[in-house]
This record gives structure tokens, C-alpha cells and sequence, in this order.
């Protein structure tokens, strides 16, 4: 067991790596009562093509890795859930491009519901009948979302940027790909996907390090895995071009809902310059049309947009990209007016003072986001996977220069990296 | 573990609630100003922090207001207008990193009471009334928040199913008002109103962190310019029971997922000494993965994704919410009928009614670990007028049995099925 000291953020983060592969952190909170943990493997909607070690290539259905994450919480006695709930714990678990991840929160016995969440997830139990009857209620989930204005905006988005990578399939797939998964499928995943060297468990919370590695030591030792062979993803190559300049979708909606994509070409740095790249953006987008930017505030003014405008960066394997946007009463103007504002920018440079005033405050988000133990588990184990560190981010930010955000502004410029979306009720 | 309890004081019209902890890296504000809900008043009150957002005396230009919070590291700055019981509550919150964290040269709580207290008390003026061009644009604002509702077919069935159900009591409004009042109000009324509000509202200002009741009550005093007076009371909400026969309200959208809304009244509210009964039957009907609404809808009959129940306790009402095939309307409607007669029969077993207490218990422990829900679970206490302490509450919890969580049933009734569907059947009928 390894300790990690953070004087400045007054964290002291244990880290360990089990036999089987395992990566453990534990993240004692004093004086807090409940303890979260999150169980994650590097597995999530964009791995559909891979080729485990030793092993031929393969493709599978849309959909599968939440199809798995839904499925896993069935065992053979029954419902997984009832199990936490006796321990007076919350469970749940989310699929994200690049993640799925198991987790609890619990007030009582957390080592009782550690043991359940590694037992649980490393137990799948799959039959022909659990996985046809799973089927009703993802579809109804798709079904959901479908009518769901700011996921299909976002979603329709992803899509006319992506044509090839994998990031443009809709996490839950299509009713069809869902229909057509089986019971065979889900267990070569799994066993492709959940080998423990794979994983990453995160706890954090009221709990005693030591106590609480010992119980994951000890909850893995009653386990044999086979070996765990390196996994090869396989991405057909994106073209550098964005897929669609413009896509409208047809929903009920009060007012349009509008968003610009800005997709990068590659290559896309990983470590530490994949971290530092993705907080300039970052910071660059809120200096440019952040709520306290001159911009904003003639975009509110002029009432092109509401509270609901945003920006935000997704990067992840292969893939990179900038979104702006919200509602708006004139899609068509808002985007000439935030292409404007780009090519303002990029040929007057951005302040020095709101450079440094924003900074500031993305310091003070990152700070405020300490005291959730959901957001460090979470957050964590993506900046890990990534093969970064979480509780580096504030040298980061103070290291970054005014001179890197304006070289990220600079790749917005490109309008032929541009993709628009738009959900309005009125098309015709 | 030290146990950490609120010091309470007043300041004038204000009562002060502070916890002092250690704990987190950051400094919790909420101020909370409560109204009884009135159709006459409820959209100029909803609109007023909408305008307090965009400047005060000292900073007058929204981009000042906002470039002022960016330099206190990024503090949060937000606020959120809901109804609780009969009242129409306003809440500001503020979080800001302790000093402790950062190398300030000013106290940021300090720095973070001067704020709230001016945005609270003494926004941008121009003659004698609130900034025209602010008053215009928030207008527009609250206006599309309100028909934006729609855009978020889950949420705009919970209102609908609520506007019916309580379609003849004050309880049927947005706590964002009316949008066709949003035309008339103009500067001048609107600071009237703001006035009045000043004068009648129910203050508390609660404050989470390393700090003391001392120095946030000397600051608050300096601060906040609150009318002179003594901090007012709440009254307990007006319960109602339901009406003999259930109403049934169809409402056709373009939706391609049916949502099934349920809204029922049970005659027991968080004033009430069978207040946690009410909480556990909640919970083995629809508020948890193991919950009957849970079992039966979704991993028995598969017909949806969520099938859960929820509790307003403050108001005595309980909605079911379920999104659904359309043409499963009434199979999915007999199972949640069946639900709510297995709990009346007290058909409830010693698993449902452990499990559950057990998830009850473990969610108001979990509130101890977030500065914002202890405030928000105490101030729980003060607008409903009974106070409970989470012990309490939790004692009261382990003590409900099967019995007395199936007594609650007796009082349950279903007052309105709301169902969103699609325009099809219409459309070919139109067609015919």
C-alpha cells in the first residue's frame, strides 16, 4: 500500500495494486458518515470492436455495454439491489463512452457493501430468459430518451460530427441492436471487459484505510482469475471533416434548441498533456462565451439566448470535440454571431484579466468539487483511466499560460470542423 | 466524532442559523425568504430575484456582478423559487472556498456575506425603481422557463398531473407564476412588490463552515439592510383528502413514450406524529429499487424504465410516475392500482418494510455529509413548524411497523390519473 500525500488540499489518498491486477484507491474524509465507492471498468459504449489477447477480432451490437451494466445486477438468488438495501445502502451504476461503473453509497456497513459490490459485479449470471425479459425495459429507456429535447440536440450533434468513431452510436443503441443481443455476447464482453486488471475500485468516505484494503485483499483472494491479457479496441479511421454540417430534428419543443460542434483532428495526447489540453479548452470556452463574457451578455441582451446556453469539451480515445450552444429563439443568428465572436477573438487575442479571473474561479470549482465524494469518485477514475491524476489539477491550472488557451482558441476558427444542430418543433 | 449542532440568534427580521464545522473546504450560504403562495402575488415574486441576479449598488453592470463572484474563486452563486407547504419559498445560496485553501488577503466569508446581503437588499436601482432594461429582459426570461417545461416530458407530466389534481387551491400554480401576468408588471410595481416582500417574507440565513454565530450575525447585521422587526413564524400546510372517484385526464402531445402520472393524497403531513409511517409506506410502495412499484412494473412485467412513487410531505401529496409503451396504458395502470391495494391490505412483508427502513435511515444519515441538505433538512423543520432532529426522525423510523405503515394506506386516495400520449389515434380519427 502506497500513501499519497495533498498537503495543499489536506487529502491523503492510499492507492494500491492487488495480485489479480486490481487498482484500489481508498480516500479517507474525516469526520464524514457515509462512504462511497465506485467499481469501474475501462469498458464502455465505443468498445464495440476488439480483439482480446490471443484471440480473433470482433464486432458487437450497439448497446451491449449498458445491456451489461443493466444485467449484472442479477444474480441467482434474486435481485441485487435487495442486498443493498439491507445494508441500508444505495446502489446504482451508469454507462458513459469509455466507462461503466458500479456503485453504493452507504452510511452503515460499508466493508459488508464492498464485498457485495466485488461479488456482485464479478458474479454475471445470465440466462436466455433474464436477457429477453431485460429487453422491455431498455427499450423503454431508448424511448425515453428519444423524447428527451437536450439529449437528442447533444446526441444529433455527436452524430454530424462523427461519421466512423464509434462516440456518434447512441450509448443505449438502437431497439434493433438491443433486440438482437445475446445471452453468449454479454458473457464474451463481460469476460473480455471485467477481468479485475481492467478495473479501478474507488472508495471514499468515513473509513479507515487500512481496515478497508484489507477487506478488498481479502474479498479478492477468495477469487481465482485466469490471467488478463491486454485488449486491443479497434476504431475504422475517422475522416478529419466533420460528417454533417447541419442536422435538424423535429421535436416539441418552446423554443429551438441549437448547438455548434467544433471536432478536432488528431493526434490526441494522452497522460498528463491529454489532461493539461483538455482544461485549457476548457477554460478557453469560459473566457470566450462563459456568463461573465462580454459576449454572453450581449447574446442575453439581444435575446439570443437563456440561462440554459453552455459550453462544454468531451475527449476521450480518438475523438475530441467543443460544443456551444442552447436555446434560442433564432438558431441561424446565433451561430453567426458565435462565429463571429471566434474570429474576434482569435484576431484581437483574449483579456489578460479574464484570462486570470477565470482561472481563479475554475481553482475554486475544482476546490468547491472536494467536498463531494461522488464527484471525486467519479472524476478520479476518469482522470485515471485517462492516466492522469485528479489531485494534480490545480498545479495544472496554475501553470497554465494565457499563450496555450489562445493556441486551443485558434483550432475553433476552422468552420469546416463545424457541425450545427438544431431541435425545433417547426420543420418543415 | 464531535457532534455539530446550529447556533441559532436573529438579526431583526432574520433568523441566523450557523453550523460550525470543519469538515468541508468551503463556506455553505443558503437565505431562504418564504411567502404564503398567492395567486395575486406569486408571479412578481418569482420574477424579483430573476432582476436582483443582474446587479446591485456596487455593481450595478450584470457583467461587474458576475466578474465580482468569478474573483471570490469562483463562488456559486445561484438561486431556486419552489413551494413548500402553503408558502412560496425563495432560496439564495452562496459557496465559496474557505481561505484556508487559497491565498486570499480578504475573509471570503466576509467578502461572501457582503454579496448576498446587497443582492438580497440592495440591488441596481435607476429612479426610485429597478433597472427598466433588467425588468424587460427577465420578463422574457421567466417567461420561457415556464414554456420550457415542455421541452422535459417527465417533468412537464409531474406539473400537469399536479395543476389538475389541485386545480382549486393556490397549490396548482408554478412556483414561477403565471406567464400572463409577466406582461403588466413593469419596473415601479415590481419594486413595489419587492418591498412588500421585504416586509412580510420569513427570513433565515443559514451558514455552513469554520465560523461562529457571533461573526456571521455581526456581518449579517452590517450586510443586509432587512426592514426592522422581529424574524416572523410559518403555519402549518392545509392537508386535504382526496375526491371519492379518481379523475382521469388524457393530454395529447408529439411524444412517442407515454407517461403515466399518478397523484394522490394521503391526509398526513410532516407536522404529523404518523408522519414517518407515511415515510415507510412510501418507501416499500415506490421510492426504492426493492419498492413494489419497482418489482412489479418494471422487472416483473418489464413494461417501463422507471415506475417509482415520490412524496411531498410538506403538502400530504404522493405522486407515481411511470413512462410506458402507450398501448400499455391500462395493463400498467391495473398493476400500480394493485400496488396501492397490496399496501391496503397490508400485504407488506418483513423484508419490504426492513429494507426500506434501513434505506431511510441510511439517507438521512447520509444528509450529515452535505453542508447544503443539513441546511435544507433543517430549514425542513422551521417552514413546516415542527422541528425534528435527524435522531428523532430515524427512532421514529425503526419504530414504524408493517401495521402501522398499511394504517397510512386507509388514509391514501387517488385523486387523478394523468396520461401523456400521442397525437396518433387522434390524427387517424381526423383522417376517418
Amino acid at each position: 500500500m502506497s500513501k499519497l500525500d495533498y498537503p495543499k488540499l489536506q487529502e491523503t489518498l492510499y492507492h494500491e495494486v492487488l495480485d489479480n491486477g486490481l487498482e484500489v484507491f481508498v480516500l479517507p474524509k474525516l469526520g464524514f458518515t457515509k462512504t462511497y465507492a465506485t467499481f469501474t471498468t475501462k469498458y464502455g459504449s465505443i468498445d464495440n470492436r476488439f480483439r482480446p489477447e490471443g484471440q480473433e477480432a470482433r464486432s458487437v451490437p450497439d448497446g451491449i455495454a449498458h445491456f451489461l451494466e443493466h444485467k449484472m445486477f442479477e444474480e441467482p438468488e434474486g435481485d441485487v439491489f435487495a442486498r443493498f438495501a439491507e445494508q441500508g445502502a444505495a446502489a446504482n451504476a451508469f454507462t458513459s463512452f469509455e466507462r461503466t461503473s458500479y456503485l453504493f453509497s452507504s452510511a452503515g456497513d460499508p466493508l459488508a457493501s464492498l464485498d457485495t459490490l466485488l461479488d456482485f459485479v464479478q458474479n454475471p449470471y445470465f440466462t436466455d430468459e433474464n436477457v429477453e425479459k431485460e429487453k422491455g425495459i431498455i427499450v423503454q429507456e431508448i424511448n425515453m430518451y428519444k423524447d428527451n429535447a437536450d439529449w437528442r440536440v447533444y446526441f444529433g450533434l455527436i452524430e454530424s460530427l462523427y461519421e466512423k468513431h464509434p462516440v456518434h452510436i447512441d450509448i443505449a443503441g438502437t431497439e434493433a441492436s438491443v433486440r438482437s443481443i445475446t445471452k453468449e455476447q454479454l458473457y464474451d464482453c463481460y469476460h473480455t471487459f471485467y477481468h479485475p486488471s481492467n478495473m479501478t475500485l474507488f472508495v471514499v468516505g468515513g473509513v479507515d484505510p487500512q481496515q478497508t484494503l484489507a477487506r478488498i485483499r481479502d474479498n479478492q483472494a477468495r477469487k481465482t482469475f485466469e490471467k488478463g491479457g491486454s485488449i486491443e479496441r479497434l476504431f475504422e479511421e475517422e475522416p478529419a471533416r466533420v460528417r454533417e454540417s447541419r442536422r435538424v430534428v423535429k421535436l416539441p419543443v418552446s423554443l429551438p434548441k441549437c448547438m455548434i460542434g467544433f471536432k478536432e483532428a488528431g493526434p490526441f495526447p494522452e497522460g498528463e498533456a491529454g489532461i493539461r489540453r483538455e482544461l485549457t479548452t476548457k477554460l478557453m470556452l469560459d473566457v470566450l462565451v462563459g456568463a461573465s463574457s462580454p459576449v454572453y451578455q450581449r447574446l442575453y441582451d439581444d435575446n439570443l439566448i437563456s440561462d440554459s446556453f453552455g459550453h462544454e469539451y468531451n475527449t476521450g480515445p480518438g475523438y475530441a470535440f467543443s460544443v456551444i450552444g442552447g436555446d434560442t429563439r433564432d438558431p441561424d443568428e446565433l451561430v453567426r454571431r458565435i462565429g463571429e465572436a471566434i474570429d474576434d477573438a482569435i484576431r484581437d487575442g483574449l483579456p489578460a484579466a479574464s484570462f486570470e479571473r477565470t482561472r481563479a474561479k475554475k481553482i475554486g470549482g475544482y476546490l468547491r468539487m472536494l467536498n463531494s465524494p461522488e464527484a471525486i469518485a467519479g472524476e478520479f477514475t476518469r482522470y485515471r483511466f485517462k492516466g492522469g491524476d485528479f489531485f494534480d489539477v490545480v498545479r495544472l491550472y496554475e501553470s497554465i499560460t494565457l499563450d496555450e488557451v489562445e493556441e486551443r482558441l485558434r483550432q475553433l476558427g476552422d468552420a469546416s470542423m463545424r457541425s450545427v444542430c438544431i431541435v425545433r418543433s417547426d420543420v418543415t | 466524532m464531535q457532534t455539530e449542532v446550529f447556533q441559532r440568534g436573529a438579526v431583526g427580521r432574520m433568523r441566523i442559523h450557523v453550523l460550525p464545522t470543519t469538515r468541508f473546504k468551503t463556506f455553505s450560504l443558503s437565505l431562504f425568504a418564504g411567502i404564503p403562495l398567492d395567486e395575486s402575488k406569486v408571479t412578481q415574486v418569482a420574477l424579483a430575484p430573476f432582476v436582483l441576479r443582474r446587479g446591485t449598488k456596487s455593481y450595478p453592470e450584470t457583467i461587474q456582478f458576475r466578474e465580482r463572484l468569478d474573483e471570490l474563486y469562483g463562488a456559486g452563486f445561484g438561486f431556486d423559487i419552489y413551494k413548500r407547504g402553503d408558502y412560496q419559498v425563495v432560496q439564495f445560496k452562496l459557496d465559496i472556498i474557505n481561505d484556508a485553501f487559497v491565498s486570499s488577503s480578504q475573509s471570503l466569508l466576509q467578502e461572501a456575506l457582503r454579496f448576498l446581503g446587497e443582492a438580497l437588499t440592495s440591488p441596481a436601482l435607476e429612479q426610485g425603481a429597478f433597472t427598466a432594461k433588467y425588468v424587460e429582459s427577465e420578463k422574457t426570461t421567466v417567461q420561457k422557463r415556464i414554456e420550457s417545461i415542455i421541452n422535459d416530458k417527465i417533468r412537464y407530466a409531474a406539473e400537469r398531473c399536479l395543476e389538475e389534481m389541485c386545480r382549486n387551491e393556490p397549490y396548482r400554480l408554478l412556483a414561477l407564476g403565471r406567464k400572463e401576468e409577466l406582461p403588466s408588471i413593469t419596473p415601479a410595481t415590481l419594486y413595489e412588490s419587492y418591498r412588500r416582500w421585504l416586509d412580510e417574507a420569513v427570513f433565515d440565513l443559514y451558514v455552513s463552515g469554520d465560523t461562529s454565530l457571533e461573526q456571521v450575525s455581526a456581518w449579517a447585521g452590517q450586510y443586509f439592510d432587512l426592514p426592522a422587526g422581529q424574524p416572523g413564524d410559518y403555519r402549518a400546510a392545509q392537508i386535504r383528502s382526496a375526491a371519492e372517484e379518481p379523475r382521469t385526464v388524457v393530454e395529447r402531445l408529439d411524444v412517442g413514450q407515454g407517461k403515466l402520472n399518478l397523484g394522490l393524497r394521503t391526509g398526513i403531513a410532516y407536522t404529523d406524529d404518523n408522519y414517518p409511517d407515511l415515510l415507510v409506506y412510501n418507501g416499500i410502495l415506490g421510492a426504492f429499487p426493492h419498492s413494489k412499484l419497482f418489482i412489479h412494473v418494471r422487472e416483473k412485467a418489464s413494461l417501463a424504465y422507471y415506475a417509482s412513487s415520490r412524496l411531498d410531505g410538506h403538502k400530504g401529496l404522493l405522486t407515481i410516475q411511470s413512462g410506458i409503451e402507450i398501448a400499455n396504458y391500462e395493463q400498467a395502470l391495473r398493476i400500480i392500482r394493485e400496488q396501492l391495494e397490496e399496501m391496503r391490505a397490508g400485504h407488506i412483508d418483513e423484508q419490504e418494510l426492513s429494507k426500506t427502513k434501513a434505506m431511510l435511515v441510511n439517507q438521512l444519515k447520509e444528509i450529515q455529509d452535505s453542508a447544503f441538505e443539513r441546511i435544507a433538512f433543517d430549514y425542513n423543520g422551521i417552514v413546516s413548524g415542527k422541528q425534528r432532529s435527524k435522531e428523532e426522525l430515524v427512532a421514529a423510523i425503526e419504530a414504524v411497523t408493517s401495521e402501522k405503515a398499511a394504517a397510512v394506506a386507509a388514509g391514501v386516495g387517488l385523486d387523478t390519473i394523468y396520461f401523456l400520449r400521442d397525437l396518433k389515434e387522434e390524427a387517424a380519427h381526423v383522417q376517418a
